[in-house]
């Protein structure tokens, strides 16, 4: 893996429109959705799939591929819109968001959909699966990383701090966690709900390598990641500081899109946010000579 | 050899240290609870295969269905009520709805941890986990039995629950007695009543028998070992042919033994049943013969419980 150009960064941000089109694409489906937590990790999620992760959409299980685990499991249409542009299975899949038997339920399902490898939804317990994951692979002597998105409201639930204890205890080097930190949830700002600060001396203080970044910034997800193990035999945690419902005008930085159930002009303006995304990426191609 | 007393956890560990030496997969996983499950002696022999976490039983049960994705068989063994009432929502999503192929073991179950108090006993572990769809779930009554399950629990792909009880307990059948998943076990034949036995209790079940066959009564007596997935046919058809059930089990009377006999009995061919277990209170403490005395478990109360039911 190396650093990227310019033309790489225009076309991952291009992807990462693409992705938000596909999120918007099961909102119309569905007609509502966790939209907030979702858009606030496209990013990350575009970086990881297109970059960052060792896996092959035609091998979804092969055995020395790169894990993912969406720990917080409502931020799904993120993961969905994620693997099907890159290509783990058709885009029409999108449309059937909120049908009965859909292979892309309200939270993700590993038997449903090649790709998904966990089942999460229930908050905390994302960690200790992947630190299972990351354990086993280490065991089996594997070069394999395990990968984990955490939202920030997630991180009140007891259960993370267990696992945060035993992946540091057992040396987990190649377990790399990203916390979505968009500062908001259902009730409110997360730090009214239930503070965590300091993350980072906290984690720090559980046997963690940490580093603070801007979460939609592609230089800096992907040169932090490349920099990995921070400490020898300690696990990873990227804080990425995020914008909640990232790209949608309206909603950015409102607790209530954190679930957005679409009034009739909404999805209009959203789509010309979009929009709007694409024409300010294609100036700068074009600015840049590409 | 028949009615020598065997500690329970001791033969547990044993049969995993057997399993262990064939299959490289195995790995146990400890919350501080390892040399209180029989496997003190596991580390000492695989110590590349025993990972200690300390005291956090939901975390063991997240790594454990991670470390089952990567093919390895996780062995979690702790006290029943912490891998079960305590984790249950990992043991659904993580091992359940994710079927992984992960063996949870609750040991010092039922009321087994007698005078600890209800903090530990365990008798709401088979109610809850029988609502997880998937997860097997083993209950063996003898020493002999305990030692088979744990191969066939290795053997059988999927989330397992297998639970054991503390004090030493007597052997009831000769070391080469068919064990099946799934398929219970009659012990005796009889026409007037069927006694179903399962774990702990089943020698207090057997005993039962004796007195009662002592009285004239023609018992059919019946070891349900695996409580899930149950054995419908053998149920039905002692239904069928004994016109009349009692169960006799160390567990909550609500969602346990009995009333997963019933679920099957009362839609597919009613019959008159007696379910013996704990009601609808915490269990108390004291020395273990004198709660099982408590809730009518004793086989002397199991018998006139019995002649009750016939006489009814």
């Amino acid at each position: 893996l190396e650093r990227m150009d310019k033309r790489e960064i225009l076309s991952l941000e291009f992807t990462a429109l693409n992705i938000r089109r596909g999120i918007l694409r099961m909102i119309r489906a569905g007609e509502a959705g966790h939209v907030g937590g979702a858009l606030s990790s496209v990013e990350m999620m575009t970086a990881l799939y297109f970059k960052l992760l060792r896996i092959d959409p035609e091998n979804p299980k092969w055995l020395q591929r790169d894990r993912f685990v969406l720990s917080a499991g409502h931020k799904c249409l993120v993961l969905y819109a994620t693997l099907a542009e890159r290509g783990f299975f058709d885009k029409s899949v999108l449309d059937t968001y909120g049908a009965l038997d859909s292979k892309i339920p309200g939270h993700p399902n590993m038997h449903k959909l090649p790709g998904v490898e966990t089942n999460t939804g229930a908050l905390g317990h994302g960690l200790s699966i992947a630190g299972g994951m990351a354990l086993g692979l280490r065991l089996d002597n594997s070069p394999a990383r395990v990968y984990v998105l955490m939202g920030d409201g997630e991180l009140a639930e007891g259960s993370n701090w267990e696992a945060a204890s035993a992946a540091s205890m057992h040396k987990l080097e190649n377990l790399i966690v990203f916390i979505d930190r968009n500062k908001l949830q259902i009730s409110g700002p997360t730090n009214e709900v239930m503070n965590y600060e300091p993350l980072d001396e906290r984690w720090r203080s559980f046997g963690w390598g940490v580093r603070i970044i801007d979460g939609h910034d592609f230089e800096s997800i992907i040169d932090t990641v490349l920099q990995t193990p921070f400490e020898k035999d300690k696990p990873s945690v990227i804080i990425a500081d995020t914008v909640k419902s990232k790209g949608l005008s309206f909603a950015e930085g409102k607790v209530s899109y954190h679930y957005w159930k679409v009034k009739p002009e909404e999805m209009e303006m959203a789509e010309r946010d979009l929009d709007r995304i694409e024409e300010n990426l294609k100036t700068k191609m074009e600015e840049a000579g590409l | 050899m028949i009615n020598e007393l065997r500690d329970p956890r001791k033969t547990f560990g044993e049969a995993v240290m057997e399993a262990a030496e064939k299959n490289p997969d195995i790995l146990v996983l400890s919350a501080d609870s390892s040399s209180g499950s029989g496997l003190g002696d596991f580390p000492k022999k695989f110590p590349d295969r025993h990972f200690e976490f300390g005291i956090m039983e939901q975390g063991v049960v997240g790594f454990a269905s991670g470390l089952a994705t990567t093919g390895k068989i996780p062995v979690f063994a702790a006290i029943a009520p912490f891998v079960t009432a305590r984790p249950f929502e990992m043991f659904r999503n993580d091992l359940g709805y994710m079927n992984q192929n992960v063996k949870i073991v609750g040991r010092c179950a039922g009321l087994t941890y007698d005078q600890l108090g209800s903090t530990h006993h365990s008798i709401d572990d088979v109610a809850i986990i029988r609502t997880i769809p998937g997860v097997t779930i083993i209950n063996p009554g003898d020493p002999v039995t305990i030692r088979k399950a744990v191969h066939a629990m290795i053997n059988h792909i999927g989330p397992c629950y297998l639970k054991i009880g503390s004090p030493k307990m007597p052997v009831l059948y000769p070391e080469d007695v068919d064990f099946i998943l799934g398929k219970g076990i009659v012990m005796k034949n009889g026409r007037d009543v069927t006694l179903i036995g399962t774990g702990t209790v089943l020698s207090k079940a057997v005993a039962a028998a004796e007195l009662l066959e002592d009285s004239g009564v023609s018992v059919r007596l019946i070891d349900i070992h695996t409580i899930k997935p149950l054995d419908r046919g053998l149920i039905l058809e002692a239904a069928r042919e004994t016109g009349k059930i009692v169960t006799v089990e160390e567990h909550f009377i609500a969602g346990g033994l009995g009333s997963a006999v019933a679920e099957i009995c009362s839609q597919e061919y009613p019959v008159k049943m007696k379910m013996i277990g704990i009601g609808d209170q915490y269990a108390g403490n004291g020395p273990y013969e004198e709660l099982l005395r408590q809730h009518g478990l004793q086989p002397d109360q199991i018998k006139e419980a019995v002649f009750k039911l016939l006489n009814n």
